[in-house]
């Protein structure tokens, strides 16, 4: 037995296709993405100049990367927050009913598995400036508000309807997460407690939080991840309006950067985003652990 | 177990297997018919403008009539992203074989590194250059007296405006920009919406600022050379003029795309689109009632101004790659470009002005286009959009948002124009 | 037991209230967009919220074929199918080589796999366009599936991994005994017994990708090989809005996820859910 799994050949039969597909298609692309990101492109001679920590440096006075900066910050606060409200009251809620539970659960979490780019058009035309909801409102005489194009505020009306239809989409996921954990633990730490005279909500201050700690980590992690990456809802619910709404996130402005017509080609730089999108990732899912990690209860 | 298994995973390759022949790989055959490709930037089948639906037309027709000799691969992209995977097809060595391209910045980057080949010996061999209604058509195609590529068709920027709106309001086509604001009032005051403009796709507001710099008198070539600054009197009484006609903007100009401003026009909620005459097709095509009831004029005059004749105008272009093998084959796919039943569509149904002398039934044509025909022909000179007459494209798109942001009173216009200036210093212009 | 049958406390009546209210939320779009993709442009202009007078089942059709959608399908599926083959294969293969083979660079192989898992996509967008395009495989569905395989498979191993880990020794043993060959113990024993686990990396590999837009968008503009989210995108463009069409495409592009998830939702949530813990 143990001879064969120390077969050398079929160890690596089975792992070297892995191992050279990422070390191909990931770990040599982000070698070159640091790379790029020191450089500047000529798109005239097509060609990479070393220019150090240039890009950097215009980084730290470029307005539009500030404004890229703050909303994806937002995004990131607002969505580790709101998710997790959201997230508990629907699992806590669901946990409590018997009949109709899998219908609302599972009706809740059908956006998550459909394209955010579909998603993205519907709601977009919903939040239109006349013939959405606003075309609702005017029949009652109501002046709808500039729901995505308003550019006063700090965090701007777009950004925080836009926040809420990623949160409409993906508290599903949430939700199903936690109510895993919920599931899992045992009934009778909940029966000695209401025989220790604990009410329902205390139960769940006292036993349900504590035990669901660790399943919040993973969550938020999760969330943390998916909204410093967030492109198609923005993508396809502004198209290439972005810039002058003050909307652009980390992803569209590497994107407008790197690939439009409009103010493209700047390899270097949009690599340079890409590089500060990676150690946020990395920052956030570290402070997130940290902050969670916790001695496993036993269930 | 072993079975099932092995099934699922032979099935599941045999579809991908078939799937990989249904997706088409354009059928290889013969080695006689020669191949070209074409890039384009608009769906030939899911768009709606009639000069891209004209387009396919051509492409169908190309292909037809050279069954067997010549064929052509449309490669189609969306506006937003046509010069990146341009550029990335360049980079590969694997330059369509003609492509179509704006004059100005962008032609120049395929002018300059020598990706675009010399046209004129194609254009004198036949009497092809002759079809052409004159050789200033070719003005923004020159490079060193050569020709680098070849004009479509011709879009002129215009006023449009609603007759019975205007009627209904008392108000006169305006030939000053004095006058311009007397209508808009009378127009407000009626209840109607007075100007329909997309500051949201920039370029809209944009075009609209050009039309007021020039008419204002701005040198581009002398804020072009770092002759004169960007932040000067003209610019500057060019931007308070945008920011006083904002006033009879709808208002939800800041976030409508091109399309919601249109809409707004032939759908009779407002009264004066500042538009190409490409709209004409589409506004027409969505509101058939609405061809009559509109009317085309000229841009006003500002007093002590520039000259009030002047027109925006600006042409799609194709050009050859200099890397073909196949130059014969491209040489005859532009030619049917600009052949006769091509510009006639171009006149009649795509609401742009010909590039050749082609007779067109002015009936057939759209009522619009003879009065942008009119504006055209009487126009003592024409000028590019502004975004893309400046030093680079990135120039024109940065010129572009500053305009946005005075619209939405983010900037002055000094402090707009002076961003322009400083941008130019910044990116080594100066 | 036999008293609490009859009692509805009204703290059960608010949640149901509550998750009524959330079901409108859900659906209404869904309906809506239904309902929306039958009207003519006009109508949706002016009327956006009226039910249709004339149904115009003809904006499916112009959809489908303006939009290239049957393509798009083929090329989303195609994509996708064989991703999801490949990330099943490969991934549970080094899975089984990480998690049961006895070699010393195991950990650091995961280690080094995991990595993955943190970088998102766009870090390497770039310097993949720009290799892409010099070795013909940009405008190749081959470049959208070797990064999709890629950023799928941290996911799949990391589950694999687990999955055989939990099978007992004993089962292995056994086979060894009856002078099964590795490669017959992976794929006759260790496979099969791990089906959940697969059916797992199946479903989040298959699902990530058919809805993937950034990478599609970046890498593809021949209109014979977009898939299906960047088909959608080009409804809206910078001269029109095409809300006759947008609407059917739409509906066109959900219709087969909606089917599929309503006759296997609880399956595909537990799945994804487990996927999303154990991730």
């Amino acid at each position: 037995m143990d001879k064969l799994l120390r077969n050398k050949t079929a160890i690596f039969i089975f792992v070297a296709p892995a191992l050279i597909l990422f070390t191909v298609v990931l770990f040599i692309p982000i070698g070159t993405s640091f790379y790029y990101a020191l450089c500047t492109y000529d798109r005239t001679t097509r060609s990479y100049s070393f220019i150090g920590l240039g890009n950097f440096q215009k980084m730290l006075t470029d307005p539009n990367m500030r404004i890229a900066l703050k909303n994806s910050l937002f995004f990131l606060l607002f969505s580790c927050i709101s998710q997790l409200i959201m997230g508990l009251l629907l699992a806590g809620l669901l946990t409590n009913i018997k009949k109709g539970r899998n219908l609302f659960k599972n009706v809740i979490y059908m956006p998550c598995v459909l394209s955010s780019a579909a998603l993205g058009l519907l709601w977009a035309f919903l939040f239109h400036a006349k013939v959405g909801i606003n075309n609702l409102l005017a029949n009652f005489g109501i002046k709808g508000p500039a729901w995505l194009y308003s550019t006063t505020g700090f965090i701007t009306l777009p950004m925080w309807v836009i926040a809420f239809v990623a949160l409409w989409q993906y508290v599903g996921q949430s939700m199903m997460l936690y109510m895993a954990q919920i599931s899992g633990i045992s009934k009778s730490l909940y029966e000695a407690s209401y025989i220790d005279g604990a009410t329902k909500a205390k139960a769940f201050r006292y036993i349900t939080l504590p035990l669901i700690k660790p399943m919040v980590g993973t969550a938020m992690s999760l969330n943390a991840i998916g909204s410093l990456k967030f492109f198609d809802l923005i993508y396809s619910m502004l198209g290439d309006k972005t810039e002058n709404l003050k909307m652009d996130v980390l992803a569209t402005y590497l994107y407008r950067t790197g690939f439009s017509s409009k103010g493209g080609h700047h390899y270097g730089y949009a690599s340079a985003i890409g590089i500060v999108l990676v150690i946020l990732c990395l920052l956030a899912t570290a402070i997130i652990n940290r902050i969670f990690k916790t001695e496993n209860y036993e269930m | 177990m072993k079975k099932r298994w092995l099934s699922v995973l032979l099935s599941a390759a045999m579809v991908a297997g078939t799937l990989t022949m249904a997706v088409p790989a354009q059928a290889e055959e013969g080695g006689e018919v020669q191949e070209i490709t074409w890039m384009f930037w608009d769906d030939l089948e899911a768009s709606e403008d009639n000069i891209t639906k004209g387009f396919a037309d051509v492409i169908d027709r190309f292909n037809t009539d050279y069954e067997g000799v010549y064929h052509v691969t449309p490669i189609t992209t969306t506006l937003e992203e046509y010069y990146t995977q341009l550029n990335a097809l360049v980079d590969a060595g694997q330059t369509p074989d003609v492509f179509i391209v704006s004059p100005g910045p962008n032609l120049d980057d395929y002018v300059l590194p020598g990706v675009a080949a010399p046209l004129d010996e194609y254009l004198e061999a036949d009497g092809w250059k002759d079809t052409f209604s004159s050789d200033a058509v070719f003005a923004q195609q020159t490079y060193d007296g050569k020709i680098y590529a070849v004009p479509l068709n011709i879009a002129a920027a215009c006023v449009f405006y609603n007759k019975e709106i205007f009627e209904e309001a008392g108000a006169e086509v305006p030939t000053t920009y004095d006058e311009l604001l007397e209508t808009c009032q009378k127009i407000k005051d009626a209840g109607y919406t007075p100007i329909t403009i997309s500051a949201g796709t920039a370029w809209c507001l944009s075009m609209l600022a050009g039309y007021l710099c020039d008419r204002e008198g701005v040198d581009l070539d002398a804020v072009n050379s770092g002759e004169e600054s960007w932040n000067n009197e003209k610019t500057v009484a060019a931007g308070e003029k945008l920011l006083e006609l904002s006033q009879y903007f709808q208002e939800t100009a800041a976030g409508d795309s091109n399309d919601d401003a249109t809409a707004a026009l032939y759908f009779e909620e407002a009264a004066i689109l500042i538009q190409g005459s490409w709209a004409i097709g589409q506004m027409n095509g969505a509101n058939p009632d609405f061809e009559e009831k509109c009317g085309v004029f000229q841009f006003p005059a500002i007093e002590g101004g520039n000259d009030p004749n002047r027109v925006i105008a600006k042409s799609d272009s194709l050009a050859m790659s200099s890397t073909t093998a196949s130059p014969e084959a491209c040489v005859a796919l532009m030619k049917y470009f600009t052949d006769d039943e091509a510009q006639r569509y171009t006149a009649e149904v795509g609401g742009k002005i010909p590039v050749t002398n082609v007779e067109y039934d002015a009936d057939a044509a759209p009522a619009q286009l003879a009065d942008v025909m009119d504006i055209f022909n009487n126009a003592t000179g024409t000028f590019g959009f502004y975004n893309e007459s400046l030093v680079s494209s990135d120039a024109g798109s940065y010129f572009d948002n500053q305009m946005v942001k005075i619209f939405q009173k983010e900037l002055t216009p000094e402090e707009a124009f002076q961003a322009v200036e400083d941008w130019y210093a910044e990116n080594g212009y100066r | 037991m036999e008293k609490k049958k009859k009692k509805i406390k009204p703290s059960t009546i608010l949640i149901y209230v509550f998750f009524i209210f959330m079901m409108v939320i859900y659906l209404a779009p869904v309906v809506w967009i239904a309902m929306t993709s039958l009207k003519t442009r006009a109508e949706i202009y002016k009327n956006p919220f009226a039910a249709p007078t004339v149904f115009h089942w003809e904006n499916y059709k112009v959809a489908w074929e303006a939009g290239k959608l049957g393509i798009a399908m083929l090329n989303s599926l195609f994509v996708c199918v064989v991703t999801l083959v490949l990330t099943m294969l490969l991934g549970s293969m080094a899975a089984f080589a990480i998690g049961r083979m006895r070699w010393k660079l195991a950990n650091a192989a995961m280690v080094y796999i995991l990595i993955g898992m943190m970088i998102p996509v766009h870090c390497v967008l770039i310097p993949l366009f720009v290799r892409f395009a010099n070795i013909g495989l940009s405008n190749n569905l081959w470049g959208l599936i070797l990064p999709y395989l890629t950023f799928s498979l941290p996911t799949s191993v990391y589950i694999m991994t687990g999955f055989f880990r939990s099978i007992p020794n004993e089962l292995l043993e056994s086979a060894c005994i009856d002078g099964c060959s590795i490669y017959k113990i992976f794929f006759q024993i260790a496979l099969p017994l791990s089906r959940t686990g697969l059916f797992v990396t199946g479903l989040m590999t298959f699902i990530a990708n058919w809805n993937e837009l950034l990478l599609a968008l970046v890498f593809i503009s021949d209109g014979n090989k977009k898939t299906l989210p960047v088909a959608l995108t080009k409804f809206v463009t910078p001269y029109q809005t095409n809300y006759d069409k947008m609407f059917p495409a739409i509906m066109i592009a959900i219709i087969p996820t909606i089917v599929v998830y309503t006759l296997f939702s609880n399956q595909i949530v537990d799945g994804l859910t487990t996927g999303a813990v154990k991730g």
